[in-house]
């Protein structure tokens, strides 16, 4: 108990002061997700746009295809990105192991199962009868993409948002391909995996902190949205 | 050249025939009312013309184009024409921007936007601001907002789907007087479904009676409602006296046709003896009195009122002269005449008033 | 006000991709087990290397086992071990070139302050056998947790087992609820150690290094050739993998035997962790004269 208010309230000193390595994680931990999230968002608002919108055989399993990769778990993902990208793997060419790159492209094959589903849920959640008035009123298909889109804005919003909770949460991945370098690849997670490991807990309870702060940002903003 | 002209247009959907080798002719400035019952297939032939499908087998000519042709081509025509769904569909935005949505996606300018916005808004007389969100207006609000969209991007043809359907009658009656107002201010050509035959009487032209995906019939509404030229025609149109009988006589344009009972009724047609046919009487033709009175009218029998009903300044008088007979009076005459059930009177109609189907 | 905060968002955006991808080119990475890792010795060397070579080292840590895989998998440029079998395979395959001891120090077994099985100040070998015996005979009361991740310590201890008399394979692994394996670091498993109030077998350094964290105490500390820990360092050999960077490597191993940097070394922690390849308290290794050979 005793350790636990100790830890506690070097904590906060660490956040008061901004100490530097708190900010330098917590930094890059965002850098990582926001980039993962906003790539996996171009890549899959349009993807999630066209197979909700196309007819083709085999829509419905590639939908429940897609639904079964919500939760694959981070270390598959993780392992799948090191056999691919390893030095000696098909993809070593680029010598991307144990960089904040190889994390980002981890984050943005683990959420993009879920933001495609969502998105094209979404979407599934406008009426019909939107794109019937819109092609009435003379829109051709990207521009009535876009109409749907803005019907479905708030649900693609949350959707967007869950996307990025689950990047910025996971560790499993980011500890197998990025190797939690201390000042290159540390971020959140892998940071207080190993603190907590090794002990030294005040550093672990800070960034705690401020990844629950995120989340609680995120959850607000989350809820905002669902009332409207 | 008709501006809209479709050749054979058939439809299936998921195995059933939705509409059966329909040809049909719109001209430039007209407005043609679609009226059948419901599930007839007005929407699906609405859609077809919109292009917003591509049908099962025919054709549907613009201003003498093929307009099936392609994707492009169907996309070309379709912006030509606007549609406005029976559901009043808003989007998720305020008026103003649910009324701009097709000229922005038409690449207007914002200024050129705003002015042609405004005209409509006034036209459409929304006593509502317009930076309100549209999904906040009641359903004839919503209707009107959706007419305003259509016709801002001034179409060549405006395709309305049950208009007035889902809305009461005081927001009904708005719509068909801005209905008015569109067609004489733009001189749009129209198509309008309608289940309702007296709005496709007021509003249009011409009519075309849309029946288990046919067209049995089009023309004058007005011929459209004396002459049916089929028994589910007259049926929809309101003839509720559809007698069966076999003609007797034929003599220089006039038949005696006997109907139910040995009764004997006569009426204006060229078809020979022998011929079974339906005899077409519309209940307000129908007079009746309490004794037996010297008319130039041909036809009298004499009957048994067997129901009254109400229907507004009305009475509808069902009459049993060994043959189904309803009549159509006013609710004043009914009450001086003490029409009441079990009441002995005598049902007079001229044989002009009766039209003459063919039974096939 | 909305247009401000797409502004705001997207100016982050922008940020943050951009920072994403800063400094992805020119690192020098070496793989270290994780004993090491966890005494903090690398974050004590790291900027010296970093400032005499000009390069950013970054410094993955994982048991042995995984840690030759890196460099198997070329992901590494250089590997820090203490397994000597898994790396005798590592050479002879040709994996590992310019091998050079840097370090030493000794294994030593910890266990509860309470010690019921009374193992103190045995010889390593016979306290072995006296924790197998108790744990399968009391599995309750006596418990053993082991690294079980193929790492240089588990591979310590498997050789103790083996002096003990035991056929790993057969006697001690999944033998009972006595032999916990835990499948991680060194620092994860002395805690759960501690929490298991269970006898474990660990570095001396790691273990000093946690000292005042743990409850348990040091119960057989002796300097033998079966508690003999020696720390190597290995180049990738370039012919297996093209484009590791074996000149920093070799700069790397040459300054690791440096006589500044193993001042250093025997210094680090007060001194007691770690014993510079060239303090000759203890042979360590055969050919010392050999090994202070900077490669070429």
């Amino acid at each position: 108990m005793n350790e636990l208010l100790q830890g506690l309230i070097k904590a906060f000193e660490l956040l008061v002061t901004l100490d530097p390595e708190v900010m330098e994680i917590a930094g890059r931990s965002l850098a990582i997700s926001v980039t993962a999230t906003l790539l996996a968002g171009v890549i899959c608002l349009p993807l999630g746009g066209l197979i909700h919108f196309n007819r083709f055989t085999g829509k419905r399993t590639l939908i429940n295809l897609i639904q079964t990769f919500y939760s694959i778990p981070t270390v598959v993902v993780g392992l799948f990105v090191f056999l691919f990208f390893s030095r000696i793997g098909p993809l070593g060419v680029f010598n991307l192991m144990f960089t904040p790159t190889i994390m980002v492209i981890g984050q943005v094959i683990l959420i993009a199962p879920i933001l495609l589903g969502l998105v094209i849920a979404a979407f599934s959640g406008v009426e019909k009868a939107i794109t019937d008035t819109a092609r009435s009123l003379g829109a051709n298909d990207l521009q009535i993409g876009i109409a749907v889109l803005q019907e479905a804005r708030f649900a693609v919003m949350a959707a967007v948002l869950l996307a990025f909770g689950r990047a910025i949460s996971e560790v499993g991945l980011a500890l197998m391909v990025g190797g939690n370098i201390k000042g290159f690849t540390r971020v959140f997670t892998t940071a207080i995996s190993l603190e907590t490991s090794k002990g030294d807990i005040e550093l672990s309870i800070a960034l705690g902190i401020i990844l629950i702060l995120i989340s609680l940002v995120v959850n607000m903003v989350l809820n905002r949205l669902q009332q409207r | 050249m008709p501006l809209i002209k479709t050749v054979d247009l058939c439809h299936k959907y998921g195995g059933q025939d939705i509409l059966r080798n329909i040809n049909l002719k719109v001209e430039q400035g007209e407005v043609f009312a679609l009226i059948g019952p419901t599930g007839a297939g007005k929407t699906t032939l609405l859609r077809l013309i919109d292009l917003l499908e591509v049908p099962s087998s025919g054709k549907i000519y613009f201003a003498g184009r093929d307009a099936t042709a392609s994707k492009r081509v169907r996309f070309q025509v379709r912006r030509r024409m606007a549609f406005v769904l029976q559901k009043p569909v808003v989007f998720n935005a305020n008026i103003y921007d649910n009324i701009a949505y097709g000229l922005r996606w038409r690449g207007m300018a914002k200024n050129n936007i705003r002015q042609k916005v405004n005209t409509v808004l006034e036209m459409i007389d929304l006593s509502i601001p317009q930076d309100r969100n549209a999904r906040t207006l009641s359903g004839g609000e919503a209707q009107r907002v959706a007419i305003a969209r259509a016709i801002v991007t001034e179409p060549q043809v405006l395709l309305l789907d049950e208009p007035t359907a889902n809305l009461d009658p005081l927001s009904a009656a708005k719509i068909e007087g801005l209905i008015t107002r569109i067609i004489h201010q733009y001189r749009t050509t129209i198509v309008m479904a309608t289940h309702d035959m007296a709005q496709g009487q007021r509003l249009a032209k011409r009519i075309g009676v849309l029946i288990n995906g046919e067209i049995i019939q089009a023309g004058d509404p007005r011929e459209v409602f004396t002459s049916p030229q089929s028994r589910e025609v007259a049926e929809f149109v309101g003839v509720d006296n559809i007698l069966d009988g076999v003609i007797v006589s034929q003599e220089g344009g006039m038949v005696a046709v006997e109907i139910g009972g040995n009764k004997i009724a006569e009426a204006i047609s060229d078809y020979p003896a022998g011929e079974e046919v339906y005899l077409c009487i519309r209940p307000e033709e129908i007079t009746l009195t309490l004794a037996k009175a010297t008319t130039s009218a041909r036809n009298s029998f004499v009957g048994q009122i067997t129901r009254v009903v109400s229907v507004g300044p009305l009475s509808r008088i069902e009459l049993d002269c060994s043959f189904r007979l309803v009549a159509l009076v006013t609710k004043r005459s009914a009450e001086e005449l003490g029409l009441d059930r079990g009441k002995r009177v005598y049902a007079t109609f001229k044989a002009t008033g009766v039209h003459v189907l063919r039974k096939d | 006000m909305r247009k401000a905060i797409y502004c705001l968002l997207s100016t982050i955006a922008l940020l943050a991709l951009l920072a994403g991808f800063v400094g992805c080119a020119g690192e020098f990475k070496i793989a270290t087990t994780t004993s090491l890792y966890d005494t903090g010795l690398w974050s004590y060397l790291e900027p010296l290397f970093e400032k005499k070579e000009n390069v950013a080292l970054d410094i993955i840590y994982a048991g042995t086992g995984a840690a030759l895989n890196q460099g198997k998998s070329g992901n590494v440029d250089a590997v820090i071990v203490h397994d000597p079998d898994q790396e005798k395979s590592f050479v002879n395959d040709g994996w590992g070139i310019d091998k050079r001891s840097f370090a030493y120090n000794f294994f030593m077994i910890a266990g509860p302050s309470s010690d019921p099985l009374g193992i103190k100040d045995l010889n390593p070998a016979d306290a072995f056998k006296k924790i197998a015996e108790g744990g399968m005979k009391d599995p309750g009361k006596v418990k053993f947790v082991s690294r079980g991740d193929n790492s240089g310590t588990h591979g310590a201890e498997k050789r103790l087992w083996a002096a003990a008399g035991y056929d790993y394979a057969k006697d001690i692994e999944k033998s009972g609820k006595w032999y916990i394996e835990t499948g991680q670091g060194m620092g994860p498993t002395l805690t759960m150690a501690n929490e298991q109030n269970a006898y474990v077998l660990c570095d001396g350094s790691t273990f000093t290094s946690y000292k005042g964290k743990l409850a348990l105490v040091a119960l057989v500390k002796k300097t033998a050739a079966e508690t003999l820990n020696v720390y190597n360092v290995y180049a990738i050999n370039p012919d297996k993998i093209k484009t590791t960077q074996i000149a920093i490597a070799k700069d790397f191993i040459n300054w690791l035997i440096s006589p500044d940097v193993q001042k250093l070394i025997g210094q680090y922690g007060g001194g007691s962790l770690f014993y510079p390849i060239t303090d000759t308290t203890y042979p360590a290794i055969p050919n010392l004269a050999d090994n202070m050979k900077p490669v070429q």
